[in-house]
C-alpha cells in the first residue's frame, strides 16, 4: 500500500533528520497530520523558518546565535583570558551545561581529516589566530575530541601557536570521559577541564 | 554437527562443498573469508550467509555467529553484536593450512603480512586494534598526499602532524612483529623434525620497512611520498623471509619443501597458541594429504593424535592414506553441500 503523495512527501522530509529511519518518519508524519492542531503545525513551521533565518555563527567564536555576536562573547563577566577550542557548537552547550567554565570559546566546525575532505582551510582557524593577536588571551584550552582527527587538530593548533605567546593546554581525557564530549556527564567534564595539562 | 577432540576427516569429491565447510569455520574464527571478497560466501540468489557454532574456549561456552551480507558483516557473541573486530576475534582460535598458503613463501609481501597478522591478532587483541589504528592513520596520510598538489604551508604542517601520528601508531606494530617472529622461531626450532629426519632447519626473518627512529625516517621521505602521492615506508611495507638451512626458501625451496615448511610453521603456531592461551587452536587442514608421502602423512597424523587438538581435515578419499594412521579418527562425508558422520571407522573407533 502506498501513502498519499502529500503524506509520503512529509515522511521523506522527516527522514532527512539524523537518526530518523523510515518507521520513525512515518510515526512523526502520522502524528503531525492526526494529532497536531493546525495552530501547532503553524507554530512548528514558523519555528523552523525563523530558526533557519535567524540562527547563524557568532562573528567572533562561531557558536550558533541569533545575534551578530553571541551571548557568551558579549557577556562582560566572562573570563576573556581563556579560549576553549571545540569541534562543534554542540560541544559548547555540553560545557556550558556542566557549569563551571567561565572563559570564552572558539568553535572550529569540525576536525582535520583528509578522508572527510577537511583540511586547515575548512576549519575556523584563521579567525582563531586573529583573536589571539588582539585579545588579551593568556590560555588556549584545546578540547577537541580524543579521536585521531581531534588529536591531529590539537597538534596542528599547538604547532601554529608555538610562535605566539600564549599558554596552550589540552583537557584531560581519561577513561571515563571517553573520546567524545557529547557523551560525558557534567562531573566528568568538569574534571576533564580541571585536569587540563600543558600541551 | 558436533566435533569433539581429535582428528576429523571430511571426505568428498571436489565441488561437493568440503572446502566450504572448512571455510565456514575460518570465517567464524576470523570474521572474514580467506577469499578476496566475503560476498563469495553468499549462495546464489540469497541475500546473506550465516555461520553459527557453539565453541568451548578457556572452559567457557560461547555462541558465535557471523552474518555476511552485501551491506556488511555482523559478528555476534552470545546474541550480542560486537562493534569492534578486536572484541570478536580470539573466541575461536584456529590454525589453518589452505591451498592458498602455498603462495606464502614465493608470493607477494602482502600475503606474508596477512598470514602473520592473522596469528598475531588471534593471540593478542591489542595487536588488532594497534594495526587497525595504524591503517586508519595511513589512510588519512595517503589521502592528504593525494590532495597536496600545490605547495602550501598549511598542508605541510598537517603532513608533519599526521606523520608523527603515523610513526606513533607504527611503533607498537613493528615491536609486536619483531617479538612475535623471535618467539615463533623458538617454537619452529622444536618442530624441525616433525616431517624430516634430516638435519634440516627453518627460520623466519622479519624485514621491517623501518625498524628504528620511525618518525625521523618517515620525515626524511617526504619528497618520495609527495611525488608518488602515497606513503612508501612503514609497517604496511614490511616483509618476512623464510630460510631453509640458511638459504632463502623463496629462491631455492621446491614445492614439496615449501609445503613441509609451511605445515611445520603451522604446527609451531599451534604450539605457540597452546603456550600463550593454554589450549590448542582448532587445526584446519584443507586437502593437505594428497601432496604428502606416506611417511609424512603418518608423521602429521601421529603428531595431531599426540597433541589431542581438535583437527578438521578435508580430503577426497582415505584410500591413499596410510591406513595404520587412521585409528581413532572420525569420518564425515560431504555430498552436494550436506555432511554426514560415518558411524564406525577404522579398527578401533571410539563411539
Ligand atoms: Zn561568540
Amino acid at each position: 500500500m502506498q501513502y498519499p503523495k502529500a503524506l509520503e512527501d512529509l515522511i521523506s522530509e522527516f527522514m532527512k533528520y539524523p537518526g530518523v529511519g523510515r518507521k520513525t518518519a512515518e510515526r512523526y508524519a502520522m502524528f503531525s497530520v492526526i494529532d497536531l492542531k493546525n495552530e501547532s503545525i503553524n507554530d512548528f513551521s514558523q519555528a523552523l523558518i525563523s530558526a533557519k533565518e535567524k540562527i547563524r555563527p557568532c562573528n567572533i567564536c562561531h557558536h550558533l546565535t541569533d545575534k551578530e555576536t553571541c551571548d557568551i562573547c558579549s557577556d562582560g563577566t566572562r573570563d576573556n583570558s581563556k579560549i576553549m577550542v571545540l569541534e562543534t557548537t554542540k560541544d559548547v552547550f555540553s560545557i556550558e551545561k556542566s557549569g563551571t567554565y567561565r572563559g570564552l570559546y572558539h568553535v572550529l566546525n569540525g576536525a582535520l581529516s583528509p578522508l572527510n575532505g577537511i583540511g586547515p582551510n575548512e576549519l575556523n582557524l584563521v579567525s582563531l589566530w586573529k583573536r589571539l593577536e588582539k585579545d588579551d588571551v593568556k590560555e588556549v584550552i584545546l578540547a577537541t575530541s580524543a579521536t585521531q582527527e581531534g588529536e591531529a587538530t590539537a597538534q596542528y593548533i599547538k604547532r601554529v601557536l608555538r610562535e605566539v605567546e600564549v599558554l596552550v593546554t589540552r583537557i584531560g581525557y581519561g577513561v571515563p570521559v571517553g573520546s567524545n564530549l557529547e557523551y560525558a556527564d557534567d562531573q566528568t567534564l568538569n574534571k576533564a577541564i580541571e585536569n587540563r595539562r600543558v600541551f | 554437527m558436533e566435533f569433539g577432540q581429535g582428528i576429523h576427516f571430511i571426505i568428498g569429491s571436489n565441488g561437493e562443498g568440503k572446502t566450504n565447510f572448512l571455510e565456514s569455520i575460518y570465517v567464524l574464527a576470523l570474521a572474514k573469508s580467506y577469499k578476496t571478497s566475503d560476498l563469495v560466501l553468499i549462495r546464489h540468489q540469497e541475500d546473506f550467509a550465516k555461520v553459527e557454532a557453539t565453541v568451548l574456549s578457556q572452559s567457557r561456552l560461547f555462541d558465535l555467529s557471523m552474518i555476511i551480507s552485501a551491506s556488511g558483516k555482523n559478528a555476534i557473541i552470545n546474541k550480542t553484536s560486537q562493534k569492534k573486530l578486536s572484541d570478536y576475534i580470539g573466541h575461536l582460535q584456529i590454525v589453518s593450512f589452505l591451498p592458498e598458503d602455498m603462495n606464502i613463501i614465493k608470493g607477494s609481501p602482502r600475503e606474508r603480512r596477512y598470514f602473520f597478522d592473522v596469528y598475531m591478532g588471534q593471540m593478542d587483541k591489542n595487536y588488532i586494534s594497534n594495526l587497525g589504528n595504524y591503517k586508519y592513520v595511513l589512510k588519512q596520510r595517503n589521502e592528504l598526499l593525494k590532495k597536496m598538489n600545490q605547495p602550501n604551508k598549511e598542508d605541510d604542517l598537517l603532513l608533519d602532524v599526521i606523520t608523527e601520528q603515523l610513526a606513533e601508531a607504527a611503533r607498537p606494530v613493528v615491536e609486536h612483529r619483531k617479538k612475535f617472529i623471535q618467539e615463533i622461531n623458538l617454537f619452529l626450532e622444536k618442530q624441525y623434525h616433525l616431517f624430516s629426519s634430516k638435519n634440516e632447519y627453518y627460520r623466519i626473518q622479519y624485514l621491517p620497512s623501518i625498524e628504528t627512529e620511525i618518525e625521523k625516517v618517515m620525515k626524511s621521505k617526504y619528497r618520495t611520498d609527495k611525488m608518488s602521492y602515497t606513503t612508501n615506508f612503514g609497517p604496511h611495507r614490511d616483509d618476512y623471509d623464510f630460510y631453509l638451512n640458511d638459504v632463502m626458501a623463496k629462491d631455492y625451496a621446491s614445492g614439496g619443501e615449501q609445503r613441509t615448511l609451511i605445515l611445520t610453521l603451522d604446527m609451531a603456531l599451534a604450539e605457540m597458541m597452546k603456550d600463550r592461551l593454554k589450549e590448542y587452536p582448532v587445526i584446519l587442514l584443507d586437502d593437505v594429504f594428497s601432496e604428502l608421502d606416506y611417511e609424512k602423512q603418518n608423521k602429521l597424523i601421529q603428531y595431531l593424535s599426540k597433541i589431542q587438538a581438535q583437527a578438521i581435515i578435508t580430503t577426497t578419499s582415505l584410500h591413499e592414506l596410510n591406513q595404520d594412521a587412521l585409528n581413532n579418527v572420525k569420518v564425515f562425508h560431504v555430498s552436494k553441500g550436506h555432511i554426514q558422520e560415518e558411524k564406525q571407522h577404522g579398527k578401533s573407533s571410539k563411539v
